[in-house]
């Protein structure tokens, strides 16, 4: 709230404490309107999004990558110094749950097997049981090598889609991740950003989103029927048109609405935009934030949609904006999907 | 009377003698002569004689008396006896002889007074009785009742006689309950019409009697009130079923004024409690007012409404019921009689020549007549749109074959290789279909007797247009091809002149060839003639179109017609290649579609993709096919968009699973990195 940049209400509510080196992700919690951030400053940090209270700092040896919760009193990190770190948020109480042999790139926890997954550039995916024993040996449960270094995560239910560099796509069932479900490459052709799965509730259109460096979206299904694969589609967005030519962004985040299926995306051009997957229809676009978007999260309830203003070093190291979270309350118009007024020519 | 008087008898005698005595000293003394003495002697004698004779007398009086009134008490008694049904006393004979007729009064006395008492005891109860059998019968208005006769007699007061008066009251009084009963229903019924009726139930009742409008207190019972209740349901009923019949009538009316202009349900619902009484019966209508005066003339003011609007909108509706019977005639593919205008004249009808209703009912039998004929056509019909349709698809094939491009792979290409697969698939039916449909509509023919016209035009002398246009047509391609042939052995003379091979001259897309093609005009049933000809003959249009059929005019309009058909699509997407042909050419060359993508193909340090790289070169943007000229949505208004703006979609090719080999990944270079190693490299080095 204190000297925010942007006039209230049209980006939402500053968070006060920001961090003070870039954004690498942010996360609300499952069970309250805790907000978890990593940050390239080394550390994790704990906010209550409400109250806009700083709630608790996590130091680390490193850039964080990625963070996630355990339970709304725990989470996981993913740290450049090639740790993976649990803590608790109550005793500041903090430890390595083991290491890989690169910078850790993502980390996911899923509920379905009570396992955290990460994902390095050392091109292997690692799974963590943090139910079980405390020596390392025992916590790691399997490596699994990849094609490339692992850039992004998404997990759904059982299923966990990997994104890795050269455009690589492996899909694995938890419960059986001796092989890939599904190796695919790509519906982009360049470089590949975030993935996300679809929440659950969109039903037999189960599958994921994909965004890229260049300024697309591809939307794909994990049923491989021709049925299912002639739905896919990639849409294009986060671009701007100057003098005839485009400039094209990378779209950094994406983030699914948690009821109604539409999600956010968010790219360099420091836009944030609501699609309707199903509708093929662009809900909303919210006014420009100050510099780029690298990381979108919502609430578990989809009224509070958190995002990170922060310089993603796109361009290397140029002089840039302040690094910032907004909480902006969310109205159901903007994520609300809309029926087709017109059926889509063939 | 026995010693007593006695003793003074002998006293008197005694005293009498002394007194004689005395007399006769005293006469001697005196001297009296002797005659003298007994003259005076005599007269004494005589003196109480007459004292004893009056005494007598006196006696025997009061004795007849006694016996007169013991009589008459007897009498009385016995009277009363008999009068209350009783057993009468006898008392005078046993009592004859015991103590004189003072005795015996006094013994009769008191039985009497007993008697004479229960009689007015008993008479009490009759005239109780009796009062209230007059108060009923009064009531209930038997002016004949026989209730004075009983009240004058009486002589009969037995017990049995009271019986029979209870009797006659119990049932007087059974009576008076009936009757009430049967009022109250009256008065019942009689509320219920009042208030369906919408009359005034009191004024109604207190014309019939007065007593009956009060809640309270009696109500008067008798026959002529009964009489005048029933007289008063009576006429009521009939105001009833004469209303009710006149607001069934209007009902029907409304109904069909309702079903002739289409009246919104809104306003019908106004009056649905009107028409659900349509098939009630009498005894059915009993909600209040559904029949009063009131509701029956706004009903009544309705339906002149209805009409009013009916007539004003007669015209309509005949202009409504003419486009019905076209749009019938034009979906079965018939032409109407010639004068099809003439046939229901709207000038006359505005001019009132006409009776409009009149004319509407010839529409609607002209209606009934096209359907039919439209069901025993429709299998015929069926057939031609089939054949109709894969003509169109024939037509859209030939003008895709002459297209040069068409296996340019652009966006949708591989759509329009698939049509163009079912379309040849389909052409090759065709001759087998015309056939077929020649065979049916010459048994139609022969079965009816008539020809089977299609828009007017007869569908064998189309069929037959259609095969000669058709072996033209193979002529033509036949001598195409042999000039094709002619032409490459002057091109091959040439080339052994010059040496060198001219290039093949691209067709102008813009400007297409026309089409030659055989296929019938969809006419009629894409509307587009009537549109075009809406004020001229419909069967001199016809003649029309197919004048211009031949000179190829429909060209033009066709693709109006189809509306966004994929010919259309076509169409757009030829020009669209015209535009960008090298530029795609050229893209293919750099990069085939679908092939697998090195990474160091990509996203290079330096690639242009990234922010601030303003532009992005023509080759780059165009690998990312849908080209350029596509507009952006990106809208430059930061604030959202008013309303969702599709997305700017492509489909995206099928997926590859893809089989990484370890070579593969050894093979690649490390050219790729993420922002984030790239950032973290620049960290760690500091």
């Amino acid at each position: 709230m204190n000297a925010a940049p942007v006039p209230l209400g049209s980006g939402g509510k500053e968070l006060s404490k920001p961090p003070t080196d870039g954004i690498s992700n942010l996360r609300f919690s499952n069970h309250s309107d805790h907000l978890l951030v990593s940050s390239w400053d080394k550390t994790v940090r704990l906010y209550d999004a409400n109250a806009n209270v700083l709630k608790g700092e996590f130091l680390h040896g490193g850039p964080v990558l990625d963070c996630c919760f355990h339970d709304d009193s725990s989470g996981f990190s993913a740290c450049s110094d090639n740790t993976v770190r649990r803590y608790v948020f109550g005793s500041g109480k903090e430890d390595i749950l083991g290491r890989h042999d690169a910078p850790v790139r993502c980390v996911e926890y899923s509920y379905a097997a009570g396992q955290v997954i990460t994902g390095s550039w050392d091109k292997t995916l690692k799974c963590w049981d943090v139910r079980g024993a405390s020596g390392p040996e025992h916590t790691l449960v399997g490596t699994y090598p990849q094609p490339e270094r692992v850039y992004s995560l998404s997990l759904v239910g059982n299923k966990i889609v990997v994104a890795t560099a050269g455009r690589h796509i492996n899909v694995y069932d938890l419960r059986n991740m001796s092989q890939p479900e599904q190796r695919r490459e790509s519906s982009l052709k360049y470089q590949t950003r975030c993935v996300r799965c679809y929440p659950n509730g969109t039903g037999v259109k189960f599958g994921f989103a994909l965004s890229s460096v260049e300024g697309r979206v591809a939307m794909e299904f994990f049923d491989m029927s021709e049925t299912a694969q002639t739905k896919k589609y990639a849409f294009k967005c986060h671009r701007k048109s100057e003098n005839g030519r485009d400039i094209v962004y990378p779209v950094n985040a994406m983030a699914f609405h948690p009821i109604y299926g539409t999600f956010a995306t968010g790219g360099c051009d420091g836009y944030v935009n609501v699609w309707d997957g199903i509708n093929k229809k662009r809900l909303y676009q919210y006014s420009k934030y100050p510099t780029s978007i690298s990381a979108l999260s919502f609430s578990r309830d989809g009224r509070l949609l958190a995002v990170a203003s922060s310089y993603t070093f796109e361009e290397g190291d140029i002089p840039h904006e302040p690094d910032a979270i907004f909480i902006r309350s969310v109205n159901e118009v903007e994520v609300k999907p809309k029926p087709k007024t017109v059926p889509a020519p063939s | 009377m026995t010693s007593l008087p006695k003793n003074h008898l002998s006293e008197m005698e005694t005293t009498c003698e002394t007194l004689l005595h005395e007399l006769q000293v005293i006469w001697d003394e005196i001297g009296e002569s002797d005659p003298e003495k007994d003259k005076m002697l005599l007269e004494l004698e005589r003196e109480c004689l007459e004292v004893y004779r009056r005494r007598v007398d006196q006696s025997n009086k009061r004795r007849a008396q006694l016996r007169q009134a013991i009589a008459d008490s007897e009498a009385e008694l016995a009277a009363i006896c008999s009068a209350m049904g009783e057993r009468p006393v006898h008392i005078s004979q046993s009592n004859q002889n015991a103590g004189g007729l003072r005795e015996e009064l006094k013994a009769i006395a008191p039985q009497l007074e007993e008697m004479k008492k229960r009689k007015a005891e008993r008479w009490a109860q009759f005239l109780e009785i009796i009062e209230q059998i007059k108060k009923i019968s009064a009531e209930i208005g038997h002016s004949d009742c026989n209730s004075a006769d009983i009240a004058l007699d009486q002589s009969d007061l037995s017990m049995r006689k009271l019986e029979e008066l209870t009797m006659q009251l119990q049932a007087l009084q059974k009576e008076k309950s009936e009757r009430l009963k049967q009022v109250f229903d009256y008065l019942k019924s009689l509320s219920m019409l009042c208030e369906v009726l919408g009359f005034d139930y009191k004024e109604t009742v207190s014309g019939v009697h007065p007593s009956l409008d009060e809640n309270e207190g009696a109500k008067c019972i008798s026959d002529d009130t009964i009489v005048r209740l029933e007289c008063a349901i009576d006429s009521l009923r009939k105001v009833k079923i004469q209303r009710m019949q006149k607001l069934q009538d209007l009902a029907t009316t409304m109904l069909e004024l309702w079903n002739l202009m289409d009246t919104p349900n809104e306003e019908q619902q106004l009056f649905q409690n009107v028409t659900c009484n349509l098939a009630a019966s009498e005894h059915e209508i009993t909600e209040p007012n559904t029949l009063s005066e009131d509701y029956i003339s706004y009903v009544e003011a309705e339906v002149s409404r209805l009409e009013q609007l009916k007539a004003s909108k007669m015209k309509d509706l005949v202009l409504k019921k003419k486009t019905e019977l076209e749009e019938h005639r034009r979906r079965a593919h018939i032409i109407g009689e010639v004068g099809c205008e003439a046939e229901f004249p709207i000038e006359a009808i505005q001019a009132g020549a006409i009776d409009p209703s009149l004319v509407l009912e010839q529409i609607e039998a002209q209606i009934a007549i096209v359907k039919e004929e439209a069901f025993s056509r429709k299998d015929i019909l069926e057939r031609v749109e089939k054949w109709l349709a894969a003509c169109e698809e024939e037509s859209w094939l030939e003008e895709y074959n002459k297209d040069e491009n068409r296996y340019n792979a652009g966006r949708g290409a591989h759509l329009t290789l698939k049509r163009a697969e079912k379309a040849r698939n389909l052409v090759s039916k065709i001759p087998a279909m015309v056939d077929n449909l020649a065979v049916k509509v010459t048994t139609w023919e022969n079965e009816r007797g008539t020809d089977f016209a299609y828009d007017g035009v007869r569908l064998l002398t189309m069929l037959e247009e259609y095969t000669i246009l058709r072996q033209e047509k193979e002529q033509e391609r036949k001598r195409q091809r042999d000039q094709k042939k002619l032409q490459g052995q002057l091109m091959a003379e040439q080339e052994a002149l010059y040496g060198s091979k001219p290039s093949p001259s691209k067709p102008l897309n813009g400007k297409k060839t026309p089409k030659n093609t055989g296929v019938p005009n969809r006419r009629l049933s894409l509307g587009g003639a009537m549109n075009q000809h809406s004020k001229t003959d419909i069967a001199h249009s016809n003649r029309a179109i197919r004048a211009a059929k031949k000179a190829d005019e429909m060209d033009t309009l066709s693709p109006v017609s189809r509306g966004l058909d994929i010919a259309g699509l076509t169409v757009r997407k030829l020009s669209f290649n015209a535009t960008s042909n090298n530029a795609s050419r050229e893209a293919e060359v750099l990069r085939k579609p679908f092939s697998q993508v090195k990474p160091g193909n990509q996203l290079a340090p330096t690639t242009p993709v990234s922010k601030p790289l303003a532009s992005i070169p023509a080759d780059i943007e165009e690998e990312n096919r849908p080209p350029k000229t596509v507009p952006i949505i990106a809208s430059k208004t930061p604030i959202a968009a008013p309303s969702p703006s599709p997305m700017q979609v492509a489909c995206t090719p099928a997926p590859v699973a893809l089989k990484f080999e370890e070579e593969n990944v050894k093979l690649s270079p490390e050219a790729e990195f993420s922002f984030e190693e790239r950032r973290l490299a620049l960290y760690l080095s500091r």
